[in-house]
């Protein structure tokens, strides 16, 4: 059974990454997984310099949900590369990192001090952070600054690049062609859906931001409809995720158009879950007579009429 | 290390209106616990309530292999593991790091060096707790009564009202000098808890160990900064991950350079020197 995938010209054993921010530098589930069963690791948001992140509290649960105001806490990406990768390189793993900044430059510069970092397959630009002021959404909601920093970060790289889109737009399938226009070679949706949450008895935002980035099943329709139709128009493999809980959920992003999946929040409910994903996917390949998971990507919509 | 099980509770009980103390069996969770650590437990079995709640580790019995929380019920999460009919529970740890009770004896022993100059510590430990708060405190206990320093230990607990000075009994028996205050004069000192460490803090102590509602640790932290005494206490933040993975759970610290910043508090805490939080 062929579980391997290539997403963008990154090789991936089987299908199944960790979404970025929600596995730390990737070393921190090591006691309950054997990482070497993932797919990829990509790693948290990376910056220019190191960010200090957002005041408390940083996150609120909400109905199959939660929302999350980190704020791209982060060391900078001058620890991460000294410090963080070289301890990443020796598990066998590859890892993505996940790049973010305020400026078209702050997304070069990062992307050309990571360019041969060692252990690293592969960039996911963030151009839709809904928790920092500048930069993120801004980018990932006009699709010619999208293409700008596209084009920047594959002008300062040699790696594949991912870019990641934002479900806070009205048209993700312009973004996506946008990007894919401006040379990109994957593409990863969705990152979190704005929204907010109001404690009734203090009578005030829950989260010190006030807004954040709404992620787990709640979401997972909307990033499923999201990778069906960028499918549909966009070429690029497609790395899906959104409320991925089981491999039946990962399951539904590969049949609208996934080559590859992420988990994300599922991992603070059961930090077993990546490898339970990879599991599940190989014994639905097996009880349904599947050989190849790329036989799988984007079969639901073979299966409709008029497609 | 930490780990993932998914095992049987043994017994459920309420020992008072809204609490809830539940043991479970997990010997090798049992053997590395220390205390201050928190467990992170599922709730239920769907995708609502979504996310683990980190409740501490009250107490433990190695030579059974049991483990017992203790917790308050405030919210939908506790509820449902207060009621829960099923006989099983998934929960993750030891994780976080707890109270360093290595540090303490140094603090306590004046030739150290290790406490403040001048203080003219007694080398007693004050461990005090407020609300539910008190308990990791009861786990705390039970490993300064195994190592034979209750005799110089004294034990200040606040509540409510007498009806909720949950771990009262039982730190008693453990052989420990206990004093109360309740906010409503039931019991003891008509008043805070921190009334009572005012007082015990001009015998001048080598060591506070403290945990409760934010409040009452930011007027702890006062009291010690003031009295010159060094102290831990336990802090709670929302949690995600409980693993030091999702930075959801920052706290804000002092660093040694004097720089305010983020800690985690599910793997740098939950309990942080009482000089470091910033409140
Ligand atoms: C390290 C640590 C140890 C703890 N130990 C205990 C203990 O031994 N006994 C006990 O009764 N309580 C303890 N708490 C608090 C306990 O986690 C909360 O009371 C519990 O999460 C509330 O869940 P809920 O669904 O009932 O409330 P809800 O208000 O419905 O919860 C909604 C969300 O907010 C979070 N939340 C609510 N209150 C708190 C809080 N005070 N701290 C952290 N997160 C919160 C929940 O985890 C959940 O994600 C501890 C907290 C921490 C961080
Ligand atoms: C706590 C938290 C932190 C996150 N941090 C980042 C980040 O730094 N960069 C990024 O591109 N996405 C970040 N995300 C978004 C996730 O990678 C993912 O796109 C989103 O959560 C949807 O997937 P999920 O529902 O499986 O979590 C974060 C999500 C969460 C919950
Ligand atoms: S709860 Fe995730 S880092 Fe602390």
């Amino acid at each position: 059974m062929n579980l391997a995938v290539n997403l963008g010209g990154i090789k991936m054993k089987n299908p199944v990454a960790t979404a970025s921010g929600t596995f730390g530098f990737g070393l921190e589930y090591q006691p309950y997984i054997d990482l070497q069963r993932l797919g990829a690791i990509i790693v948290k948001g990376t910056t220019p310099s190191p960010r200090a992140g957002n005041p408390p509290p940083r996150i609120a649960e909400t109905p199959s949900g939660m929302l999350n105001a980190i704020g791209l806490q982060n060391p900078g990406v001058d620890r991460v590369v000294e410090e963080i990768l070289p301890r990443l390189a020796g598990l066998g793993t590859p890892v993505i990192v996940n790049i973010a900044g305020d400026t078209v430059e702050d997304y070069a510069l990062v992307a050309r001090k990571l360019d041969g970092a060692p252990g690293v397959v592969g960039l996911e630009v963030n151009i839709s952070c809904p928790n920092v002021k500048k930069g993120g959404i801004q980018f990932g909601s006009d699709p010619r600054s999208a293409a700008e920093v596209t084009r920047a970060v594959k002008a300062a790289t040699g790696l594949p690049v991912i870019v990641k889109l934002s479900p806070n737009v009205t048209d993700i399938v312009a973004m996506a062609e946008a990007v894919a226009e401006a040379g990109a070679d994957a593409l990863s949706m969705i990152n979190t859906l704005l929204g907010m949450a109001i404690d009734v008895d203090r009578r005030r935002p829950v989260l010190g931001n006030v807004t954040g980035g709404l992620s787990g099943p709640a979401v997972r329709p909307v990033a499923v409809r999201a990778v069906w139709q960028v499918y549909r128009a966009v070429s690029l493999p497609i790395l899906g995720m959104g409320g991925i809980m089981t491999a039946r959920d990962a399951l539904e992003f590969i049949l609208a158009g996934a080559t590859a999946v992420a988990v994300g929040t599922a991992n603070f409910v059961n930090p077993r879950a990546t490898v339970e994903v990879v599991e599940g996917i190989e014994q639905y390949m097996r009880e349904n007579g599947f050989t190849d998971i790329n036989e799988l990507t984007g079969l639901a919509q073979r299966n409709v009429a008029g497609c | 290390m930490s780990q993932l099980v998914r095992t049987r509770i043994t017994s459920r009980e309420e020992p008072a209106p809204g609490f809830c103390l539940i043991e479970f069996y997990a010997p090798s969770l049992a053997r590395a616990a220390q205390p201050g650590q928190f467990v992170h437990i599922r709730c239920g079995e769907g995708s609502d309530p979504l996310l683990r709640r980190p409740i501490s580790i009250h107490a433990v019995n190695r030579r059974d292999g049991l483990v017992r929380i203790l917790f308050q019920v405030v919210g939908r999460g506790t509820a449902l593991l207060a009621r829960s009919g099923e006989g099983m529970i998934d929960v993750m740890g030891p994780l976080g790091r707890g109270f360093s009770r290595g540090q303490a004896c140094r603090n306590c022993n004046n030739s150290s060096g290790n406490a403040p100059a001048g203080t003219g510590n007694t080398g007693d430990i004050i461990v005090v707790g407020g609300g539910i708060g008190v308990a990791p405190l009861h786990f705390l206990l039970q490993e300064i009564a195994g190592s034979g320093e209750s005799g110089r230990t004294t034990v200040l607990l606040g509540a409510r009202s007498a009806g909720q000075l949950l771990i009262r009994e039982a730190v008693e028996k453990m052989g420990f000098v206990v004093h109360v205050a309740t906010d409503d004069g039931t019991a003891g000192h008509h008043g805070p808890v921190t009334g009572l460490l005012a007082n015990a803090l001009r015998r001048h102590p080598g060591f506070v160990y403290a945990c409760g509602p934010a409040p009452m640790l930011k007027t702890v932290c006062a009291l010690l900064a003031e009295a010159g005494v060094p102290g831990e206490v336990s802090v709670e933040e929302r949690m995600a991950c409980g693993v030091g993975a999702c930075l959801s759970c920052a706290c804000r610290v002092r660093d040694a350079g004097g720089r305010e910043t983020y800690r985690r508090a599910c793997v740098d805490g939950p309990v942080f020197p009482a000089g470091e939080v910033v409140w």
